[in-house]
């Protein structure tokens, strides 16, 4: 179980596609951990990278600016999409434009089904 | 800089004299989201923005108020609330130069922090000198949760506390 302020972050494969999955924060302190571990699903070259913030109860702009670069890193070469839901991750995702840039859904099911488009 | 005495001091959240670090940072938010949940009747949104803009202030502070210091200065952070306003300010406060000499920050992972705090907040402003910066931070139609006990009822949590 995470404390309120650590991140709990891990990796599995759904056929091409790695999915991180991310539990807590993510702010400056635990930021540096999804960079490592996106770059970790991304060492492989899968089809993509799914990073899920479903589970997140906080995510600083910190955290925000490693999806931003993430995505700046991988693709075309690598398609990176992020699901995220709820005031906490996709409200201030799209506030600040960064939905416009990375491909966001509510959802790992949806985000998966467009990935297979 | 040191908060003068307030008269109840159940009237506000103040942290002063904190060390200007991530880890101080991540703690106060904790404890200001944890003291804003119990005075405010916050939706789910409003809850997350406050606390999210505050935090873009606090890392702002940790991250870059002290760049150019041997080591970290310190923040101060106060919360009031106006209640015939309905408004909630938060203030946060450096003794660094973060705003003078590294006025945008350059590295693409960064420089969300400000727009994030304009987009959270009904009114955010900036007031940098060359002896440090405040941010002020103001919301809107915020309103406590009642209470049946009179406002004199004090609880240690909202009483101002040094971090060191």
């Amino acid at each position: 179980m995470t404390s309120p302020t650590s991140c709990a972050i891990e990796q599995r494969s759904v056929g091409e596609i790695t999915v991180v999955s991310v539990t807590g924060t993510v702010d400056m302190l635990t930021a540096p951990q999804l960079e490592q571990a996106i770059g970790a699903a991304a060492k492989d070259s899968p089809a993509a990278v799914v990073v899920d913030l479903g589970a997140v109860e906080f995510l600083a702009s910190a955290g925000m600016g490693v999806l931003v670069a993430a995505h700046g890193e991988l693709i075309p070469a690598v398609r990176f999409v992020v699901v995220a839901d709820g005031p906490a991750t996709s409200r201030p995702l799209k506030l600040v434009g960064i939905a416009d840039v990375v491909d966001l859904y509510p959802t790992l099911d949806e985000a998966l089904a467009a990935l297979a488009t | 800089m040191t908060d003068a005495g307030q008269p109840g001091c159940n009237a506000s959240f103040a942290k002063t004299g904190v060390t200007a670090a991530p880890e101080r940072a991540a703690q106060i938010r904790r404890e200001f989201s944890d003291w804003l949940r119990g005075r405010f009747t916050l939706d789910a949104t409003k809850a997350s923005d406050v606390v999210l803009a505050v935090n873009e202030a606090l890392a702002n502070a940790a991250e870059f108020a002290y760049v150019t210091a041997q080591r970290p200065g310190v923040m101060h952070v106060r919360a009031d609330y106006d209640g015939d306003a309905a408004v909630l300010t938060v203030t946060v406060t450096d003794e660094g130069a973060w705003r003078n000499t590294n006025p945008q920050p350059q590295h693409h992972r960064r420089g969300r922090g400000i727009p994030l705090i304009h987009a959270l907040t009904d009114r955010a402003t900036f007031d940098s000198t060359p002896t440090g910066t405040e941010v002020c931070l103001e919301w809107d139609h915020i309103f406590e949760i009642p209470t049946a006990l009179p406002a004199k009822a004090t609880r240690a949590q909202d009483c101002e506390s040094r971090i060191t």
